[in-house]
């Protein structure tokens, strides 16, 4: 099955700009098989935070978005969040919750609605995802006491515990230390070797984006550049022509610089 | 916070709320002590002798003078405070409350109208002023509602803030209009709008009382949903909550419980404010305590501000709104500074 479809999808951060000099996507088509992991590249401003708050169907959109096979449009709110997880770049934080607290709102979907509080089952599958990105140590801290990092991967656990086929990623690795970042990927890959398990993600960090995905989506003036295969579009000039910059040829100069 | 941790804090909780009542009762002209209380209030609810040194009209001020005006207070402080953390977390601004939205100044031109026309409905009574204010105030909530829908769909916190002020400067601005024309109804216009419990009686507390626990359970069933929007619009829906219908229906429940207050005392600032920020210092920011522990140390605040209201400069009274603020500043700032050091 594919897990997201995509056809003529325009985008807006308001209704009337709808189809005028206001949009931000331009019509995009791509589709993704399930268990597939896809990296959205581009530029500043190329439309990747925009695209991705698309699919879950957060900002106005025309064209068709399909979600497991089901159009996104006249889904409610929670059947979306119940087929994909999306963390946003990390927000400003207005009231002190402490770290368990955030990763436990995750599991909102999955409790009973109303009163009562949430169950010992989704505590510990809170816990459990605290321990895989790293924050079980914080679990009684206030989220503002927290570093960018710490507080990125608490968001993080908290989008784990959501615990959906589809993940969307926006930046995760935004203020993250090179270490932090490299247990995150190898838990990535591990979420993603289980069968269903999609991941969309986007990503500044293009080797992080390269080692994490399997398929492509490069990304210009709010429109898809290039859709398929990782190294069949890397076999080109694409990405250098995508970011209007010598890529390949930066990045090799950054790493002589190491050894 | 552990649960033994949240007992403890919530066992003091109750406890000054007690104290706070006996005390809202037992002084004034005529000092009534904690144990006459409790004999007058079983003779009065269950039927029990009265002890013999109680005299009649001892009974007769706690039970029909300053017995329901105490309740007034302690529900109306509870609706205040409860509503305002509520806005606060919708609007994600700890400086929002119901009457950013309107709701105070509506009502005050719903009495204003009252008072200046010199309306009368028998039907209505002493209910003529409340009832108006009170379609005056959820009126100009909807009225911000509809415009901030108008221009944007998903009912950003920042329309909506935007549009409150506005509309509340606009009503506002009639309301200075009307006062000004009116002239000889200003002080009784300006007294309304400063709120007072003076002579309130057990119709108003049961009132009251009836809108204040259906509005809380209500809200209450939304705790998980405010946890969540309290982050952001994208944050609560990414997790699966469906804001702008939450958004509506806290909004307008939050619009009920200040419009009631303000309908039958007038306009008391600083509660809805002050009391939820303390709670979250001392509470956590979780819901589930916030809305129960603001309701609670909200009603005690206000009436303890009501029992100082009228005791301090006694036989005359002052507005018990002066009063929070005197008394709210401080202890604001006592709660962020103090309690923010030892953390």
């Amino acid at each position: 099955m594919k897990a997201v479809e995509v056809k003529g999808l325009h985008a807006a951060y308001d209704k009337r700009d709808l189809g005028g000099a206001g949009e931000i996507l331009k019509g995009i088509d791509f589709s993704l098989e399930e268990g597939k992991r896809l990296a959205i590249l581009g530029s500043n401003g190329s439309g990747k935070t925009t695209l991705v708050k698309a699919l879950c169907a957060m900002i106005p959109t025309s064209g068709e978005i399909k979600l497991l096979g089901n159009p996104v449009a006249g889904m409610k709110r929670r059947e979306i969040a119940s087929r994909v997880s999306y963390m946003t770049q990390v927000s400003q934080v207005f009231f002190s919750y402490t770290v368990f607290e955030t990763v436990l709102m995750g599991r909102y979907l999955h409790g009973r609605a109303g009163l009562s509080s949430y169950t010992e089952k989704d505590r510990e599958i809170a816990r459990e995802c605290m321990r895989k990105t790293g924050v079980e140590n914080l679990t009684g801290r206030l989220l503002s006491q927290l570093s960018g990092g710490e507080l990125q991967r608490v968001f993080l656990a908290r989008t784990f515990a959501q615990d959906t086929p589809v993940l969307i990623l926006d930046e995760p690795t935004n203020h993250l230390d090179l270490k932090v970042v490299a247990g995150m990927a190898e838990y990535l890959k591990e979420w993603c070797s289980e069968p269903h398990h999609t991941l969309i993600g986007v990503y500044h960090d293009i080797p992080l984006a390269l080692s994490l995905a399997d398929e492509l989506l490069m990304m210009r003036d709010g429109k898809a550049v290039a859709f398929g295969e990782r190294d069949e579009l890397l076999s080109g000039g694409l990405l250098e022509e995508v970011y209007d910059f010598e890529v390949r040829e930066h990045l090799r100069a950054l790493v002589k610089g190491l050894s | 916070m552990t649960k033994k941790a949240a007992f403890i804090k919530i066992l003091s909780a109750i406890s000054f709320s007690v104290i706070v009542m006996i005390l809202a009762v037992g002084v004034g002209s005529v000092f009534i002590s904690p144990s006459a209380i409790l004999s007058i209030l079983s003779h009065k609810l269950f039927g029990k002798e009265l002890s013999p040194d109680i005299i009649p009209t001892m009974a007769s001020i706690l039970w029909d003078i300053r017995l329901p005006r105490a309740c007034c207070a302690f529900i109306v402080g509870a609706m205040l405070s409860l509503s305002g953390a509520v806005v606060q977390s919708l609007l994600q601004n700890p400086l929002a409350s119901s009457y950013t939205l309107g709701v105070s100044s509506g009502a005050s031109l719903g009495a204003a109208i009252i008072i200046v026309c010199g309306i009368t409905i028998p039907a209505l009574h002493f209910f003529l002023l409340p009832v108006t204010g009170f379609v005056f105030g959820l009126a100009t909530v909807l009225l911000v509602l509809f415009f901030s829908a108008r221009l944007d769909g998903n009912l950003r916190s920042h329309t909506i803030i935007l549009f409150g002020m506005i509309l509340s400067l606009f009503v506002n601005a009639i309301l200075t209009m009307l006062s000004a024309a009116y002239s000889q109804h200003m002080q009784r216009l300006i007294l309304w709008q400063m709120g007072s419990f003076a002579g309130r009686r057990w119709e108003h507390a049961a009132i009251l009382l009836g809108v204040c626990i259906v509005g809380t359970i209500a809200i209450m069933l939304f705790h998980k949903e405010l946890d969540l929007m309290s982050f952001g619009e994208e944050e609560a829906q990414a997790v699966g909550v469906d804001c702008r219908r939450a958004r509506r229906i806290l909004l307008i429940l939050s619009s009920i419980l200040t419009g009631a207050a303000v309908c039958f005392t007038g306009v008391i600032g600083f509660i809805d404010l002050a009391a939820p920020h303390a709670v979250r210092r001392i509470f956590g920011a979780s819901h589930r305590y916030v809305l129960p522990m603001s309701a609670l140390l909200g009603g005690a605040f206000l009436a303890l501000a009501d029992l100082i209201s009228r005791t301090i400069l006694a036989p005359q009274e002052i507005p018990v709104g002066a009063v929070t603020a005197l008394l709210g500043a401080p202890f604001f700032l006592w709660v962020y500074f103090g309690a923010g050091r030892k953390k």
